[in-house]
């Protein structure tokens, strides 16, 4: 695998709130839900990425709702692509920036590279595109920014629905009851388990600022392909008030229906990992979209945690630092 | 002048894309366009071009990879034959719409199913409306130049659109025959740097490809409407100083072989052409007033030029190596463009088709006579028969 040997960006880690670097590249101008999860992870994205930056929008609600002709809320390169091939037009743009640096067109620094997909544009329609880019070893950071369905185009599923979740497309029904029946793909282990040119791979969530900004700018200094999940909750597509959308992403953490964690060399390292699991109940009961479950669905889905949590648990090597309260 | 060499279509367009120093391609592999990424991988690898050569996981990354590219400032190339064509459908109008003027260059060949090698021009006319600039050559010579013409035009600033530069597959593409390569002055001279209009960049942000209201539609597909209006007249600047600078002889749009006097004239693109022409000079000597018209480009349609080449002869008989089932004329696409384009003439030709070269077939001189014999008739009784007939059963 040839290196990447042109001079990229190295971002240090923000210590605290008030270093957070202070210009928004994701500015006023789009048009999202009230308490929209996607909208507040693009807004610490881009400015933890900084103004050297070009993100790829592919269809989703972060390009329908976001980029309005003439009023698009970016103040840094954006283009629009499919929600097909997000990673293949990244791909490009990285190919081009090579070149460019090679002829002397452009002095550098390399630009932060970052695709911004839906859970949809990441794993579904637009894996191949991303996994593509992954094995190739682009210089790009692709985002994962996960609210769990199709939800621009009226709440359709996605792999990353969780079983039981009433979509569009999963109605709850007499013949079934649960609505959504199948359990949702993993993403980071897709492109962990499958792509050896990736550097590094984390997730996080809304509710936790400042790990998701550090992650971000850990990412963009790697010198190849990273991957970051995030959790975007999603107030129409869930069905919960819409002032309780980082609480919903912290609920998500502590009863263990979202973990924690970065890969960078093939060692997992957990954090905010609760002492003690919270039902999941106490997460799927703000949600509308599991209203309809009976308590053998919620016990079927608690099962499912459970095990994944007895994954987090075997695979963490060393005692994780315990997250502070305001994290 | 440089001295020619036996290259097949596959090895001219690489060269041609060479000598326009490409500085993205991206590959897919499917036969029979693939030698031309062949040949470039051994240039990238061997240091004779500074470019980029990406792997694309298939041909709708392909499309998509030469579009970030060419937004990022670059000058991309791609390609593709048969089902890889339409398997990238979905990028052809978002990298015409964004004004993206990359090329691609096609190596035709038949659409599934069955399973099947032989080149068909069906791949890339069913783009024919997503904008793209679109033509065919008829020799290995005419895709070295077209690569070069057409990258001049589609990057010219008051077009900027991307070009599809096609090329039988097989008869073209694996055939040798004398190609004569630019110069790198004679190239320098004819095709400037590229030279992008609002790339993305970290200097100078901008937003490529924002969602509309459907009131602003209209008027952005207008102004698409509106460049292609203009693409004729830079083509002509462009082959006229190709012709200049190469010492080559094009016409712009239709090539008119011995249509001045013609009775009877086949219209035709792409490498049947060649049959056709010595199908011509046969039936000169059998007394026949043949001629013949080559269309060189499809998009945009040289609607005037046509009338003007074809408006005296008495029939014309399009041979059409695609297919559009269902059509108004029973047969293939061409002669309903080509019959509109006559339609307002005082006194229009007959226009009848025939479908050749379907599945990859070759149209043997023998066809060519046969086409000779119905538009004769034709012109005997003041009508035609059918719409179309089927060469070859």
């Amino acid at each position: 695998m040839q290196a990447f040997d042109y001079k990229y960006q190295q971002l240090d880690p923000v210590k605290s709130f008030k270093r957070v670097p202070g210009p928004e590249q994701y500015v006023p101008g789009h048009r999202t839900c009230a308490g929209c999860g996607p909208a507040l992870n693009y807004r610490l994205v881009a400015k933890a990425a900084g103004k050297d930056t070009i993100l790829i929008g592919p269809t989703g609600c972060m390009y329908v709702a976001n980029a309005s002709y003439l009023c698009t809320p970016y103040a840094v390169s954006w283009i629009h692509a499919q929600i097909t091939n997000a990673g293949a037009v990244a791909s490009g743009i990285e190919a081009a920036f090579k070149v460019a640096m090679r002829k002397g067109r452009h002095a550098g620094p390399f630009p932060n590279i970052i695709v911004m997909a839906g859970d949809g544009g990441s794993v579904d329609i637009g894996l191949q595109a991303m996994s593509g880019m992954m094995y190739r070893n682009h210089k790009v950071l692709f985002i994962c920014y996960d609210n769990e369905s199709y939800a621009n185009t009226g709440i359709q599923t996605s792999p990353m629905t969780p079983y039981g979740a009433a979509t569009t497309f999963t109605p709850p029904g007499k013949e079934i009851p649960e609505g959504k029946t199948l359990f949702p793909k993993n993403a980071p282990q897709l492109v962990i388990g499958g792509h050896p040119a990736v550097k590094y791979v984390a997730t996080t969530t809304i509710a936790h600022p400042l790990d998701l900004m550090n992650k971000v700018r850990k990412a963009l200094s790697q010198p190849g392909p990273t991957f970051l999940h995030m959790l975007a909750p999603c107030p129409k597509g869930w069905l919960f008030d819409e002032k309780m959308t980082r609480e919903m992403a912290r609920l998500a953490v502590e009863t263990g229906m979202w973990s924690m964690y970065e890969w960078e060399n093939g060692v997992y390292k957990y954090t905010n990992v609760p002492k003690k699991y919270k039902p999941v109940n106490e997460y799927m009961q703000h949600q509308g979209r599991f209203a309809h479950l009976k308590p053998e669905h919620i016990a079927k889905m608690q099962a499912f945690v459970d095990e994944k949590i007895k994954q987090v648990q075997q695979a963490i090597p060393v005692a994780a630092p315990v997250p502070g309260a305001k994290q | 002048m440089a001295k020619a060499k036996m290259l097949t279509g596959c090895r001219a367009a690489a060269e041609g894309a060479k000598a326009a120093e490409v500085e993205v391609i991206c590959s897919y592999p499917i036969r029979p366009y693939t030698a031309i990424m062949m040949e470039l991988a051994k240039m990238v690898a061997n240091g004779e071009l500074n470019a980029e050569f990406v792997h694309g996981e298939g041909e709708h990354a392909q499309l998509s990879v030469v579009l970030g590219a060419c937004a990022a400032g670059a000058r991309a190339y791609t390609g593709s034959s048969g089902v890889g064509v339409t398997y990238a459908m979905e990028i052809y109008s978002p990298m015409a719409g964004g004004r993206y003027p990359v090329q691609m260059t096609i190596a035709d060949r038949t659409l599934d199913p069955p399973g099947d090698f032989g080149s068909e021009h069906t791949d890339a006319m069913c783009t024919r409306d997503n904008g793209w600039l679109l033509g065919w050559a008829c020799s290995p010579q005419e895709v070295y130049d077209n690569t070069l013409i057409s990258y001049r035009v589609g990057e010219d600033h008051r077009v900027m659109l991307p070009q599809m530069v096609c090329q039988d597959g097989y008869f073209i593409s694996h055939i040798p025959d004398k190609v004569t390569l630019g110069e790198q002055s004679q190239v320098k001279e004819f095709l400037p740097p590229y030279r992008p209009i609002g790339p993305l960049s970290l200097t100078h942000p901008v937003s490529h490809g924002p969602q509309i209201r459907p009131d602003q539609g209209a008027p952005m597909d207008a102004m698409r409407a509106e460049v292609f209006l203009t693409v004729p007249k830079v083509i002509e600047e462009a082959t006229a100083d190709f012709n200049r600078i190469f010492g080559r002889n094009y016409d712009p749009f239709v090539e008119q072989y011995k249509l001045e006097d013609a009775e009877i004239a086949f219209f035709i693109q792409g490498a049947h052409a060649n049959t056709a022409r010595a199908a011509v000079d046969r039936l000169r000597k059998q007394g026949v007033k043949a001629g013949m018209a080559r269309l060189r480009w499809v998009r945009p349609w040289p609607t005037h030029q046509l009338a003007a080449a074809l408006g005296h002869v008495k029939a014309v008989g399009v041979v059409e190596t695609s297919t559009s089932y269902g059509g108004a004329m029973r047969g293939g696409n061409l002669i309903h463009e080509l019959r509109a384009s006559l339609y307002d003439l005082d006194e229009r030709p007959l226009v009848t088709s025939f479908m050749g070269g379907l599945g990859g077939e070759t149209i043997w001189p023998a066809d060519f006579d046969n086409i000779a014999k119905v538009l004769t008739q034709a012109v005997k009784e003041k009508k035609v028969r059918n719409y179309v007939q089927w060469l070859g059963m």
